[in-house]
């Protein structure tokens, strides 16, 4: 099982401070995160795509090839990458590319974005939302999979004997996850390819990410990928950690009061017990994340939102220092307990690659 | 048969409380006549509810009870909603609460029987009932009682309200008897009805 950060790239005033960081200083404190991620032994840095203030991750594959320059195993991806409103095109060629600068340490997930305005401002049909990941992913998929691609729909340009260009790394294709918070027809789309599903499963009840993972499971199943419990299954997670957990209380209630999305809300204290964030000790998100498997069955991917809000580097650089000794270790083990032996791990370049060296030789 | 009473009132006791009271208490036995068991009669107090309604917009789900209330609402064969009259309109807790309802599950209350009624403290506010409430529901696709029910101060001690909670009950009752004959709207769960994946793309594909 894989457990990483996910990113938003949020631009927040810190609200005990009222400082607000620069651009700069929080697009170099997102890589620091990565980097550190990688230091206490998670396994994946994901960044979001945004393309309005207050974010700023707005291109991340400079970012993520930064970032793999100064890495050595981390799994760099997204969260996620605007399949309705980027070109398949730049898409494909953009993630090839980081492809090949990481050596393989890429996957991406597809998402739709958090505002309307960005399709106009990218010259799309808000309208068209489903219809352009539907269409736009299509297109992809066999701009990675066929070397010359003719091709004609409803949303782009026709092309003719186009080769996206770098080729995928050693011809195999960047894993993809599908991320969707309420949209049956995109965990309809990732079962329909095989491909992993991600429910971000933070800021809503655990009700919304079950009936999703569970549709896509079973869809999964139908469209003759494996078992539903063989599916590739993603979860993301929002927690702050203080040995203590008074302190965590403490220390995170300025931040959870003025957050984007849920804050001058509910409190603390009702937000934590209708969804899956946890404030408390390292022990308490042990045992909040180790029940997110009664909902959403046997995993792949655990990613957590640590750095938004307004959160200084210097905090969230801590709570990696304790997700990485205290937490994420214990969850490896419990995880692996009562796993069943068919449940495969998240795909890799390298477990890819050699699906697809024993396909070659089974044809041979 | 179940009657659900959504009422706006914020005072205790409440005036449009009493009023939706009196509406479920006509409304109950005709529903079920001739039988002689009334009609079941929940009561919705959204004072009570007001902070998960205003939570409902801050984090985009209902919380706990405001779901169980929004259950209710959609189970119940007829609706009575009672609002005191603010600034000319409905009351914003009132429209918050459908609102939040429309949010959750925009087809709560497709062909439902829907009584109006308003409270005001004079009667020039009593064509709210046409000019708002009337539209508002309309709009929510419910099926709205001809007759609502405005009730000013004076109303309480003067002739007539009687009669048009009697008209107006009976008249809910009527629709609840008529539209539960009727088949009800199939809800639409898009989790049950996935639409398959090659009918997507092929809907795409140019023609011709």
């Amino acid at each position: 099982m894989q457990f990483g950060i996910f990113s938003v790239g949020d631009v927040t005033p810190d609200p005990t401070t009222g400082r607000t960081p620069t651009e700069r200083e929080r697009i170099k404190a997102m890589v620091a995160i990565a980097l550190k991620a990688e230091e206490v032994g998670l396994d994946v840095f994901a960044t979001g795509e945004h393309h309005n203030p207050p974010f700023v991750p707005s291109s991340p594959t400079t970012m993520l090839g930064y970032i793999a320059a100064r890495t050595e195993r981390l799994v760099l991806s997204t969260s996620t990458t605007l399949i309705t409103t980027n070109d398949p095109v730049k898409i494909a060629e953009d993630f090839a590319m980081l492809q090949h600068l990481a050596d393989g340490r890429v996957d991406l997930m597809m998402g739709r974005g958090n505002t309307g305005p960005v399709y106009p401002w990218f010259g799309q049909d808000v309208r068209q939302g489903i219809n352009l990941a539907v269409e736009n992913y299509a297109l992809l998929h066999r701009l990675w999979r066929e070397d010359v691609v003719d091709w004609e729909g409803k949303f782009r340009t026709p092309l003719q004997g186009f080769t996206s260009t770098p080729r995928p790394l050693d011809g195999v294709p960047p894993f993809v996850w599908h991320g969707s918070i309420r949209s049956p027809e995109i965990a309809e789309q990732a079962a329909y390819y095989g491909d992993g599903f991600f429910h971000n499963n933070i800021f809503w009840p655990a009700d919304h990410t079950k009936r999703m993972v569970e549709l896509y499971r079973a869809r999964y199943a139908h469209y003759g990928h494996g078992t539903p419990e063989q599916a590739i299954v993603g979860l993301g997670g929002q927690v702050f950690m203080r040995k203590n957990s008074q302190d965590a209380v403490r220390e995170f209630r300025p931040y959870f009061d003025v957050a984007p999305v849920y804050g001058h809300g509910p409190s603390l204290e009702e937000f934590t017990e209708q969804t899956p964030l946890t404030v408390g000790s390292p022990q308490q998100v042990i045992e909040k994340t180790l029940a997110f498997r009664e909902y959403a069955g046997d995993y792949q991917r655990q990613l957590f939102l640590m750095d938004h809000a307004g959160l200084p580097l210097k905090t969230v650089l801590e709570q990696l220092d304790l997700l990485g000794e205290e937490v994420v270790p214990v969850l490896r083990e419990e995880f692996a307990k009562g796993r069943p032996a068919g449940v495969p791990d998240a795909p890799s370049h390298s477990s890819l690659l050699a699906t697809a060296k024993e396909k070659e030789g089974a044809r041979a | 048969m179940k009657i659900v009473l959504v009422s706006a009132g914020l005072s205790v006791p409440s005036s449009t409380r009493l009023l939706g009271d009196r509406l479920a208490a006509a409304a109950a036995p005709a529903a079920t006549a001739p039988e002689p068991a009334p009609a079941d009669v929940q009561v919705i107090e959204l004072r009570d509810l007001a902070v998960e309604i205003a939570h409902t917009f801050t984090n985009g789900f209902p919380g706990r009870a405001l779901a169980d209330a929004f259950d209710a609402v959609a189970g119940a064969d007829g609706l009575i909603v009672v609002t005191p009259v603010f600034s000319a309109s409905y009351s914003g807790l009132f429209k918050s609460f459908f609102d939040a309802l429309s949010v959750t599950d925009p087809d709560a209350l497709a062909g439902k029987p829907v009584l109006t009624a308003a409270t005001g403290g004079t009667a020039r506010h009593s064509l709210v009932l046409d000019h708002a409430l009337r539209p508002l529901f309309s709009y929510l696709k419910a099926v709205v009682v001809p007759t609502g029910v405005y009730a000013a101060s004076e109303d309480w001690g003067a002739e007539g309200l009687n009669g048009r909670i009697e008209r107006a009950a009976g008249e809910l009752a009527a629709l609840m008897a008529g539209l539960s004959t009727s088949r009800p709207l199939p809800r639409r769960d898009s989790f049950e009805e996935v639409v398959p994946f090659e009918e997507r793309l092929a809907a795409l594909r140019p023609t011709g």
